[in-house]
């Protein structure tokens, strides 16, 4: 007699074990979801920009020290106030480098700076491709591109 | 920043602290047919080692993911119900004076690894350590492999295994990571040469060779030392992770064909020239051709998978020893998943292997939000290393696969895989925790 109680116990426990399992899913599969309509909406709001390059180091001021400046297709970068990216440092030249976005990557030209460009420590001699997190020195002014 | 209350972490924690202890309690009415308490010390110290962790990353103000940790706690926790039920004198530790049975020693490791991995989720605050220092991460990497050949000794006809002290480690294992971390910063580095490249032979764009033999050069001397130790799985595994990530940085087709080809040829060539590739592949094609000698564990494996059927045997019911020994061989590490599918049938496997999927979901996940190249490739590679190696192991037992030895991440027994899961993880939420916090990615 108590062993068919046990049995029963035995077998609604089996059961609840499994349960639970599926429990903790449809938990997993609800969080899940709720993470999916709300990446869809950030997605929505940051999907016009195609790069920024975040300020490190910039003695000059101009731009300031931890700026995220959002880059278009076409930036040109000099002490020139002209360029798209202006930047106030007695090492920069007046037109200095140019950044472009072609197909699915980022180019850095150098245009006959005088103190050149860098790209994570080396100098470049001809447009080289970059990946997002690269770091560009030009004159004193350190930079991050990211996507 | 106000404090990360860590909350949908939280709301998961709840049901899965319960499937330990509910796990314990039903195998051991099934064993000992009374309803004495079973071994709730074991499931108390499990759920002490959930919640710890939960409280110091709140406390840390960790903003890394929040669905990563349970899903591998709910993996962990089906893993240990399962080591419960087998014989605990299979494997354990003896150490100060106290005999820990396999599911205790499980749980040490457990504890051990939750340090491990909340050192580097917490500590790890930009990935310089890592991504400037990649050969020497390289060189790491060979030299744990040199140890291996010089000073390992063999277990089952694979070298894998080096003694320290009062335990045995794999160094293959930790290899894995430092592999995956050297080529993510590879790659990071070449990724925009390797993907615009235009060689041509035939049909076939061909990579700038200069810019990949070093990567493929190490690569090479990896497989053929792995392939040498007689450890086919982890060579399978390395290779499978090093042609995903490769295709992921460079987004190229043509990559991942040469690879397969290559994979093809060299399978062929091995199965040619090795004994020990042959006889596992013949056991995979016919296991009933030596039932008793060499296809002994597929087979028993396929019994075992039968008797489990669509809603299994039920926990504690399982026919897992027979005569004195288990009836499959290496039921605790290579075969731990047929021992649930037994016990628990086709919906306890499938919820298991969907808990997997979680895990994997989310690692690319972090790898996609990941703010920079190196921090997405480096996800990739540790996620794609954990999910290839759960289908490799899954595959074998189920003999879609021949199979080839290795662990299920988070569920077999084994202190160096549960150990490096840990840091894997640790690495991920790291990662996770810098793109929340620089770009106010969701978390």
């Amino acid at each position: 007699m108590t062993g068919d109680i046990l049995r029963l116990l035995l077998l609604v426990l089996q059961l609840g074990f499994v349960a639970l399992l599926y429990l903790v899913l449809g938990r997993f599969s609800a969080a899940l979801l709720r993470d999916l309509r709300n990446a869809e909406r950030a997605q929505a709001a940051t999907r016009s920009g195609i790069g920024t390059l975040t300020v490190i180091d910039s003695p000059g001021g101009e731009p300031l020290a931890g700026a995220v400046i959002a880059l278009g297709p076409i930036n040109s970068i000099g002490r020139n106030v002209n360029n798209t990216i202006y930047i106030e440092d007695d090492f920069v030249s007046t037109n200095h480098a140019m950044l472009t976005f072609r197909g699915h990557n980022w180019y850095l030209e150098d245009q006959g700076s005088t103190n050149g460009t860098y790209v994570n420590g080396h100098r470049i001699d001809r447009p080289v491709a970059l990946s997002s997190g690269d770091e560009l020195t030009i004159g004193r002014v350190r930079m991050r591109l990211e996507r | 920043m106000g404090i990360a209350w860590r909350g949908a972490e939280l709301r998961l924690l709840v049901p899965i602290l319960l499937v330990a202890p509910l796990g314990f309690i039903v195998t051991n009415i099934a064993l000992t047919g009374t309803l004495a308490a079973g071994p709730l010390g074991l499931a108390l110290g499990y759920g002490v080692v959930i919640l710890v962790v939960h409280v110091v990353l709140v406390l840390a103000r960790h903003r890394g993911d929040q669905l990563l940790l349970p899903a591998a706690w709910v993996t962990g926790a089906i893993g240990l119900v399962a080591l419960n039920r087998l014989p605990q004198d299979l494997a354990g530790t003896s150490a100060l004076g106290f005999d820990l049975g396999m599911a205790a020693t499980q749980l040490l490791w457990f504890g051990i690894g939750a340090v491990a991995m909340l050192v580097i989720a917490i500590g790890l605050r930009d990935d310089g350590l890592l991504r400037h220092y990649k050969y020497s991460w390289a060189a790491i990497g060979i030299g744990l492999l040199l140890a291996t050949m010089l000073f390992g000794y063999e277990v089952n006809g694979a070298r894998l295994w080096i003694n320290l002290g009062p335990v045995g480690f794999q160094p293959g294992e930790l290899l894995k990571i430092v592999l995956v971390i050297f080529i993510a910063g590879y790659l990071a580095e070449t990724r925009t040469v390797l993907a615009s490249a235009r060689m041509r032979i035939g049909f076939l764009s061909i990579p700038p060779l200069p810019y990949l033999l070093p990567m493929l050069a190490l690569f090479g001397i990896v497989m053929l030392v792995v392939v040498r130790l007689n450890d086919l799985g982890t060579a399978l595994l390395f290779f499978g992770t090093f042609l995903t990530m490769l295709f992921v940085a460079t987004g190229r087709r043509s990559y991942v064909l040469i690879g397969l080809i290559l994979f093809v040829a060299g399978s062929f060539v091995a199965y040619e020239l090795f004994d020990h590739v042959a006889a596992r592949i013949d056991v995979w094609l016919d296991p009933f051709a030596d039932p008793l000698g060499a296809g002994y564990q597929q087979v028993r494996a396929l019994y075992a998978l039968g008797r489990g059927g669509l809603f299994g045997q039920g926990l504690g019911q399982g026919l897992v020893t027979l005569g004195g020994s288990t009836t499959i061989p290496y039921v605790h590490t290579d075969f731990i998943f047929t021992a649930i599918a037994e016990e628990l049938g086709l919906i306890g496997s499938l919820a298991l292997l969907a808990f997997v999927a979680v895990i994997v979901f989310r690692g690319l996940r972090i790898a996609a939000l990941a703010r920079d190249d190196f921090s997405a490739l480096l996800a990739t590679g540790l996620t794609v290393s954990l999910g290839l190696q759960a289908l490799i192991i899954v595959g074998g037992n189920t003999k879609l696969f021949p199979l080839t030895g290795i662990t299920l991440p988070f569920v077999s027994y084994g202190g160096s895989s549960i150990l490096v899961s840990f840091i894997m993880l640790g690495l991920l939420l790291s990662i996770s925790h810098r793109s929340v916090v620089e770009e106010g990615a969701p978390s």
